[in-house]
C-alpha cells in the first residue's frame, strides 16, 4: 500500500521538495542578508549610544518580506490540492473499484494513504515554518512582533497544526461529499471558518491575559516579544476605555469623561490633572514567556480537530458503498 | 440432458459458490435489487443477463463486497461479503468501466498488485500481455479499450481469484476485441480446471453462448431462469402450429411465451412430457430465443409488431 501511495503521489512530492529547495535558497539568502544588516545597525547604533530609531529602519526585501507573509496560506493550500482529491478523485475515477477490491481492505488503503500524506504534509509546512521562523529572526528581536496575530500563524509549529487539520479537513470532505471540486470548496470555506473562530474566540484565552495598571503620566512596556491585547485608560470608578494607542489620544477622545476641572488645559497637565482625579492607564497582555506555550496549545486544537475529521472518514469509508 | 449427468448430481450436489437469499437494495428513491434468490455452483461460467436496470451490477458490486445489502443475504465461498482481506483475495471483480489509473503502466499496475495481494501471480499477467502484444510501459489511458480491457482482466487473473465477477466486461468492445477478451477469459477458466467460478453479466447472446455453460436470467430484480444452459436449451422448444387454445398442452408442458399472428401460433414451451400433439410442430430452441421468450420481447424482426402475450 505504501508503494501504490508513493507511485501515486511520488509527482507531487517531487514538486514540493523542489519549491520547498527553492524557498529555502531564497530564505538562505535573504535572511543572511537581513542578519548582517541588523547586526550592523546595532554594531553602529551601540557605538553611538542611539539605538532608539532602530525600529524604523527596514530589513530585507518588500517581495520577500510579501513571500513570507503569504506562507499563512500553505495550509489551505495543501488541504485543497492533495488533501480533497486523496479519496474523492479515486471515487470520482472509479478507481476505488480496482483498489478496494484487491487483497488490502478499505481501511488499510484508507490508512496508510492517509498516514503518509498527513506526514508529508506536515513535514513541508513544519520545513516552511522553520525557515520562516530563522529568516524572521532579525525582524522579530527589531520588532518584537513575534507573537502578534499573523506573525504567531506563520511561525513555530502552529503552521504544523493548521496543515494537519487542513488536509485532514480535505480527505474528510472529499470522503463524505466524494467529488473533488465541492470537496476543495467545503475545505476552503471550513478551513478559514474554523481558523478565524479559534483566533477571534479561544487564542487569547487560552491562559489567563496579565492586566497593567499604572500611572497616566508614566509609561510601561510589556518586556520582549508580548502580545498586547488591549490598553487604554481606567477611569475612577473602575470603567475601562480600550484605547490601543495610549492615554494622550484618550484624552482628546470625546467619549472620555475629562472631569470639567481638568478641562481647557494643556495635554500633560490634563494627563496629571485626571491622574489626581484618579484616572489610571492599562495594559492588557499575553506574556512573552508565553509564545511555545501558546503555540503548543493552538497546534494541539488543530491536531485533535485532525483526528477527529480523519476518525469520521474512515467510518464514512467502511460503512458507505464504493 | 443425458440421464448419466443427471444421477451424478443427484448424488453429489455441486458446492454453492455464491448464494443469495432475498438480497435487496434500495438507494435513496430507487430499489436497485429487490429480494433476489439465486445460486452459482462452483466451477460454473455463469452468464448473468438481464435488461438493463434488472440489478445485474449492483447484484455484482453486492458479491463482491463494494455495496451492502439494505436486506436479505448473499454467501460468497460461504462467506458474507466484507471488508476482509481473507474474502477479498479470493474475489475477482471488473467493473464495467474497467478502472485503472489512467497515468500508470500495466507493468506499474502489476508492481502495485503484487503489494497488494497476499496471492499475486505477476508473472502470468505479464506472460499474458506480453502475448497479446500489449505495451507493458505505456500508461494505461493510452492504450485501446480492447487493450485495456485485456490489462484489468490479467490483473484480476493475477489474483488468482475464487470467484470472478465480470460486469458487462464486453459492452464497449468491438467484436475483435470482445473476441480476445473472451479467449483470454475461456483460457484463463481452463487454466484453474474447475476452481475458478466466473459470473459474467452481459447482454450479447453470442458471446454467452461461446464461453458461459450456466445462466441466470434476472428481470427486475427476479430471476426468471437458472440452470444449466445445455440443460436449458434441451429442455425448451418452439412449437409452431395452429391458432388454437392452448389449455392442453399447458396441462403437461409450461408455456413460457406465446407469439400468434392471424393463423398461427408459435409457442415457447418447458417441456414436461412427450410432446403428442401432432398439430405442432416442435424445433430446438436457440439461447436467444430461450432469453426473449422470457425476458417476454422478442427482437427478431419477423415478429417485430406482433402481439406478444406472456404467461411465464
Amino acid at each position: 500500500m505504501t508503494y501504490l501511495t508513493w507511485r501515486q503521489h511520488r509527482q507531487q512530492a517531487l514538486v514540493a521538495l523542489a519549491l520547498l529547495a527553492a524557498f529555502a535558497v531564497l530564505m538562505l539568502i535573504t535572511g543572511l542578508q537581513a542578519a548582517a544588516q541588523w547586526h550592523a545597525a546595532l554594531a553602529g547604533c551601540s557605538a553611538a549610544r542611539a539605538c532608539g530609531s532602530l525600529r524604523d529602519i527596514f530589513l530585507g526585501s518588500h517581495a520577500v518580506g510579501f513571500l513570507v507573509v503569504l506562507t499563512l496560506i500553505v495550509p489551505a493550500l495543501l488541504g485543497m490540492l492533495l488533501g480533497a482529491p486523496l479519496v474523492a478523485h479515486e471515487l470520482e475515477t472509479r478507481t476505488t473499484q480496482f483498489a478496494w477490491t484487491q487483497g488490502a481492505t478499505r481501511a488499510r488503503w484508507l490508512a496508510v494513504r492517509v498516514g503518509w500524506l498527513l506526514l508529508g504534509t506536515a513535514a513541508f509546512a513544519g520545513a516552511v515554518s522553520a525557515l520562516v521562523t530563522w529568516w524572521s529572526g532579525p525582524a522579530n528581536a527589531q520588532q518584537a512582533s513575534g507573537f502578534n496575530p499573523g506573525r504567531f500563524d506563520i511561525m513555530g509549529i502552529a503552521p504544523v497544526g493548521y496543515t494537519v487539520f487542513a488536509v485532514a479537513l480535505g480527505i474528510t470532505a472529499g470522503t463524505v461529499i466524494r467529488r473533488v471540486v465541492p470537496a476543495i470548496g467545503i475545505t476552503v470555506a471550513c478551513f478559514i471558518a474554523v481558523r478565524a473562530a479559534v483566533f477571534i474566540g479561544l487564542r487569547q484565552h487560552y491562559q489567563a491575559a496579565v492586566t497593567h495598571v499604572y500611572g497616566l503620566t508614566q509609561s510601561f512596556a510589556p518586556p520582549g516579544a508580548a502580545w498586547q491585547l488591549a490598553a487604554g485608560v481606567v477611569a475612577p470608578g473602575g470603567g475601562r476605555l480600550s484605547v490601543s494607542d495610549g492615554p494622550a489620544i484618550a484624552v482628546n477622545v470625546s467619549s472620555v469623561t475629562v472631569p470639567a476641572s481638568c478641562r481647557g488645559l494643556e495635554d500633560a497637565a490634563t494627563l496629571s490633572c485626571m491622574q489626581a482625579a484618579g484616572f489610571r492607564q492599562f495594559i492588557t497582555y499575553q506574556p512573552a514567556g508565553r509564545y511555545w506555550a501558546f503555540q503548543a496549545i493552538e497546534a494541539g486544537i488543530f491536531v485533535a480537530l485532525a483526528a477527529a475529521l480523519i476518525a469520521v472518514a474512515f467510518v464514512v469509508l467502511r460503512r458507505r458503498d464504493a | 440432458m443425458s440421464e448419466p449427468h443427471r444421477v451424478k448430481v443427484v448424488a453429489a450436489p455441486p458446492a454453492l459458490a455464491i448464494e443469495t437469499s432475498g438480497l435487496t437494495k434500495r438507494y435513496r428513491r430507487v430499489t436497485a435489487l429487490s429480494e433476489c434468490s439465486m445460486v452459482v455452483p462452483e466451477g460454473r461460467i455463469c452468464a448473468l443477463i438481464g435488461p438493463n436496470g434488472a440489478g445485474k451490477t449492483t447484484l455484482l458490486r453486492m458479491l463482491a463486497g463494494l455495496a451492502a445489502p439494505t436486506a436479505g443475504t448473499a454467501s460468497v465461498l460461504g462467506g458474507t461479503p466484507r471488508q476482509d482481506p481473507a474474502f477479498l483475495a479470493d474475489i475477482g471483480f471488473l467493473a464495467q468501466e474497467m478502472p485503472l489509473y489512467r497515468r500508470m503502466s500495466a507493468a506499474d499496475h502489476i508492481k502495485i498488485g503484487a503489494h497488494l495481494n497476499s496471492r499475486w501471480d505477476g508473472e502470468s499477467a505479464r506472460a499474458r500481455l506480453l502475448g497479446l502484444d500489449i505495451p507493458l510501459g505505456r500508461a494505461v489511458g493510452t492504450l485501446s479499450g480492447g487493450q485495456r480491457a485485456q490489462v484489468a482482466l490479467a490483473l484480476t487473473l493475477a489474483k488468482k481469484p475464487r470467484v470472478l465477477l465480470l460486469d458487462e466486461p464486453v459492452a464497449a468492445l468491438d467484436p475483435l476485441a470482445r473476441r480476445h477478451f473472451l479467449g483470454t477469459l475461456t483460457s484463463a477458466v481452463a487454466e484453474t480446471d474447475g476452481a475458478l467460478t466466473v459470473v459474467l453479466s452481459s447482454h450479447l447472446i453470442a458471446d454467452i453462448e461461446r464461453v458461459c455453460d450456466y445462466l441466470i436470467l434476472l428481470t427486475r430484480s427476479q430471476v426468471q431462469l437458472a440452470g444449466d444452459i445445455e440443460d436449458l436449451l434441451a429442455e425448451h422448444k418452439v412449437l409452431i402450429g395452429p391458432k388454437k387454445d392452448t389449455g392442453a398442452l399447458a396441462a403437461t408442458h409450461t408455456v413460457v411465451h406465446t407469439t400468434t399472428t392471424a393463423r398461427q401460433s408459435t409457442l415457447l414451451v418447458r417441456v414436461g412430457g412427450p410432446l403428442i400433439d401432432p398439430a405442432y410442430e416442435a424445433a430446438d430452441i436457440s439461447l436467444e430465443e430461450l432469453v426473449l421468450g422470457y425476458m417476454g420481447a422478442s427482437a427478431a424482426p419477423a415478429y417485430a409488431g406482433l402481439t406478444t402475450v406472456a404467461e411465464g
